[in-house]
């Protein structure tokens, strides 16, 4: 082969196109075995799964070690943000507005294609870092006290639901989305809040505040309430084990789009074991046994998924018409809504 | 010489506040005085009073405030009446048995607060026990227990009487018989005798065990969280949203500084009210006490009845959640919190006892609680001399600092703690969370063991000096055995809760560091399962074997010793 001077130029241009990405991950040291890969995850089922399908194939790839630290995102942020910088994670797993306002703060960084299944992510799960788990928040409700099948957020105003709902406490996506939710399906959106505290004040009195999904569930099993806010994996687990009158609906205006997300941290000595696990926590084995287990659907989308599961799970175009919110105005304004709900709706 | 060893017992206490717990405190007042929450922002700012300003102008804080002294006064007032009758069974039980009896007590206090709770609800849910019971005699179901200021204050009162039943334990035990004996025959009915002998001579280990449960009671927030159904507030609730769900460290901080001032003046307001109870402890007699023939009569008749009454309703309370705790642990469904038997299965036992992560948590627990226990018990009591024996000048001052770590909520030191992180990993993690643990423990320790140290009665250490034992001597074979029911309530209150800790430990705990109720608290975090009940029962078993094999081995009592 006869080298032309164009395709010298070319090879020149392409080089010199791909040096400053060679050049920026030369620093990234190569990992050796022995290293510790430190992972903030929550426990029971979640680490479980990450053990057996990222851990195991991680190690046997890179003869490293790994350890978790076990806790709510709630406790994993307020020790990564007293840490930015010199952080003592190297992954962390947060939910969909912690992760960006995580990333704008500096503490996690921003995905990259360094992340071998970064391509497969769909698009709305390549922002806050990788997005793991869709897991959409909606309405939940006892089908026997509907006179009709919930199809809008609208229908939580109707009277028979007057005095029955446990609304979600605003501290976690599900008390965002439904506040969120409520404003878009009034007229206002992030924007204009102002409608749904309105709308909200008429939903009083509350039959509770809830402020987890096992708290809810104890009340729907209690018949403390009969409608509420929440992520639909979960509450499709208690239905079939629990309590089989517990519909998951899908409203027209859509259901909110909640997501996990795994980031990286800003400044962690092992940036290439790190990519790796999120890798390994996007591959096929990992995606399919949190979709068995709890159904939480894959965030991308080269993943084959059993006919069974297909319908208890978010796929393909179903992801686009999940409502992602602007998350930046609400993280903005999130403290000022929490206080007003604390003193208006909860107090 | 003399007026040194006051001085000189109270300093190795001294020192490791100043070093494991002032420093953090030291954190929480700077970022108190911000003027705007910025979590990277350098600590050292011109302070500020604006948060403060924001506590004392809304109404909702305010609100928030006056709710929760008030459930703290509830909680305290339930605790007492719940528990003079359980620790005088407790004292007057034959020694055999004893230490089973004990078991009812320190069960309930090695169970985890989230299992507790949950303990509770299956207690008074709709479909729980209670309703269950009065069900099958015809009553309508209750259903509005939950999620009530009643059903935190009873979950709250199961969690804390065992440190109210501790305290008056000791100072019951210490009733010479002679003294029962004299009071007898002087034509007092046992109910009459309890009220003018056993009340008054129990006042200190009362006055232990207001404080201790006030301002537990006060700062607690898992199970406000968890019963109260954001239906009810309390300030360790707050402190911990404000903390870490807003992320508004200055806020946080303020309101943790501002329920440790209503703590301390409760504490002094406390210490003020019995002292003057006990005229006989400063040399002044005691007034007599005079009660009219008509009320003597009603005392003598309904006491005992009601006595009893209290008695079953105390046991009843601490026990019947851990009973359901047990049963939902062979539940067959997949969240803890399901009420209604679905079926019996033994996989959530093989889940804890497989896998070998929950017995390594269970290690580390172990490890940590003995260790802590040790040197704290070891920190202690040269204080408790130094404050029972040895008055020098400050040492009001110096015990207010001492019981300060009682009053600060936990989650408080926790944001402390986050701000000197980077400080903190430079010390072996064991070694930091052991130094934060004998922090958090030594408030207990001190005023059980003070109480302690307060009543014992000299003249048997003066006979032993006149015997020629020398103060080693003394010590060793006199003074150490008489403390032991001290030593042991303390060295048990003191291990459980370094056993139970979670709201600091979860801030500080490393990869390779998880304690048990932390794997707990995060398998909460995301579904709880009835995992969480199967250690809690393998934990019931555990303790009351090992009480069994305890009480067996050594004499806990020292009933002889009179």
């Amino acid at each position: 082969m006869t080298l032309t001077r164009r395709t010298v130029n070319k090879l020149v241009l392409g080089a010199g196109l791909a040096v400053p990405y060679g050049f920026s991950r030369s620093a990234v040291a190569q990992p050796k075995p022995g290293d510790e890969l430190v992972v903030g995850i929550w426990g029971g089922a979640q680490e479980r799964i990450v053990k057996e399908h990222v851990e195991k194939p991680l190690v046997e790839r890179y003869g490293c070690k790994v350890s978790y630290v076990l806790g709510g995102t709630v406790e994993r942020r307020a020790r990564a943000y007293a840490e930015r910088g010199r952080p003592s994670f190297d992954v962390i797993y947060l939910n969909i507005f912690e992760s960006r306002k995580a990333v704008r703060d500096g503490v996690t960084q921003a995905p990259t294609p360094a992340v071998g299944n970064y391509e497969q992510l769909y698009p709305v799960a390549r922002q806050g870092g990788y997005g793991v788990a869709f897991n959409p928040c909606t309405i939940v409700y006892d089908r026997r006290k509907a006179s009709a099948p919930v199809t809008s957020w609208k229908d939580m105003w109707k009277p028979e639901w007057q005095g029955r709902i446990a609304w979600p406490l605003l501290g976690g996506t599900e008390g965002i989305a439904a506040l969120t939710m409520t404003a878009r399906a009034w007229g206002g959106d992030e924007h204009n809040i102002d409608i749904a505290f309105e709308k909200l004040e008429e939903l009083q009195p509350l039959a509770a505040i809830q402020s987890s999904q096992a708290q809810l569930f104890e009340m729907f099993d209690q018949g403390i309430c009969d409608l509420s806010v929440e992520f639909g994996s979960f509450t499709r687990t208690y239905a079939e084990t629990r309590n089989p009158n517990i519909e998951i609906a899908s409203p027209e205006e859509g259901q909110a789009l909640a997501m996990n997300v795994a980031c990286i941290t800003e400044g962690t000595p092992n940036q290439k074991l790190a990519e790796e696990w999120v890798d390994l926590h996007l591959s096929e084995p990992c995606m399919l046994a949190y979709a068995r287990e709890v159904y939480y659907s894959p965030t991308v989308s080269n993943i084959t998924i059993p006919e069974d599961l297909k319908p208890k799970l978010v796929v393909g175009e179903e992801v686009d018409r999940l409502i992602d919110f602007d998350w930046d105005v609400i993280n903005a304004n999130l403290n000022r809504w929490q206080a007003r709900f604390d003193r208006e709706i909860a107090g | 010489m003399s007026r040194w060893i006051g001085p000189a017992l109270a300093a190795p206490v001294t020192l490791l506040l100043l070093l494991a717990f002032a420093a953090p405190m030291l954190v929480v007042v700077m970022l108190s005085l911000h003027e705007l929450s910025d979590p990277f922002g350098p600590l050292l700012q011109r302070p500020s009073l604006t948060q403060f300003v924001t506590i004392a102008t809304d109404p909702f804080y305010l609100g928030v405030l006056g709710e929760t002294v008030l459930l703290g006064l509830g909680v305290t007032a339930v605790t007492i009446l719940l528990s003079y009758p359980l620790a005088y069974w407790l004292a007057r039980m034959p020694v055999r048995w004893r230490p089973l009896a004990f078991s009812a007590i320190l069960v309930p206090l090695l169970t985890n607060v989230v299992v507790r709770s949950l303990g509770i609800i299956l207690l008074l849910a709709p479909g729980g026990l209670i309703n269950t019971a009065t069900g099958l005699v015809g009553l309508p179901p209750m259903r509005n227990m939950l999620f009530t200021h009643g059903a935190v204050a009873v979950a709250l009162a199961q969690v804390f009487m065992p440190f109210m039943v501790l305290a008056l334990y000791d100072s019951l035990q210490n009733t010479s018989p002679r003294v029962h004996e004299a009071a007898q025959s002087l034509g007092a009915s046992p109910a009459v005798r309890f009220l003018t002998v056993d009340l008054p001579l129990s006042l200190p280990g009362l006055r232990a065990g207001i404080v201790m449960v006030f301002l537990m009671s006060t700062t607690a927030y898992v199970s406000a969280t968890m019963l109260g159904g954001k239906k009810v507030w309390t300030t360790g609730m707050l402190v911990v949203q404000e903390a870490i769900h807003y992320l508004n460290a200055p806020m946080a901080s303020a309101l943790a500084l501002v329920m440790t001032a209503i703590g301390l003046a409760f504490t002094g307001l406390i210490a003020w009210l019995v002292g003057r109870m006990m005229p006989w402890t400063a040399g002044r007699p005691g007034r007599p006490l005079t009660l009219p023939r008509g009320l003597l009569a009603a005392i003598d008749l309904l006491g005992p009845s009601l006595a009893r009454l209290l008695l079953a309703m105390a046991l009843a309370l601490l026990l019947l959640p851990l009973v359901l705790v047990c049963v939902q642990s062979f539940n067959d469904v997949p969240q803890a919190t399901a009420s209604g038997f679905r079926g019996f299965t033994l996989r959530w036992y093989e889940a804890v006892l497989s896998g070998g992560v929950y017995t390594d948590s269970f290690w580390v627990s172990v490890q940590l609680a003995a260790a802590s226990t040790t040197a704290g018990l070891a920190l202690a009591l040269p204080a408790a001399f130094a404050l029972a024996r040895h008055p020098f000048r400050g040492r009001s001052a110096l015990l207010a600092f001492w019981l300060l770590p009682l009053s600060l909520p936990g989650v408080a030191i926790g944001v402390g703690m986050l701000r000197l992180l980077q400080i903190y990993v430079a010390i072996p993690p064991f070694l930091g969370l052991m130094a934060v643990h004998v922090v958090l423990m030594l408030p207990f320790a001190i005023t059980l063991l003070t109480a302690s140290v307060a009543t014992l009665d000299r003249a048997q250490e003066e006979a032993a000096a006149s015997l020629g034992a020398g103060p080693g001597r003394t010590f060793l074979l006199v003074t150490l055995p008489a403390l032991a029911p001290g030593l042991f309530a303390a060295g048990v209150v003191g291990g459980l809760l370094s056993f139970g800790e979670v709201t600091v430990t979860s801030f500080l705990t490393t990869a390779r560091l998880t304690t048990l109720p932390v794997r707990i608290y995060a398998e909460s975090s995301f579904s709880l399962e009835p995992t969480v009940h199967a250690i809690s029962t393998l934990l019931i078993v555990l303790t009351v074997v090992a009480l069994f094999l305890i009480g067996r081995a050594v004499r806990l009592d020292r009933l002889y010793a009179r």
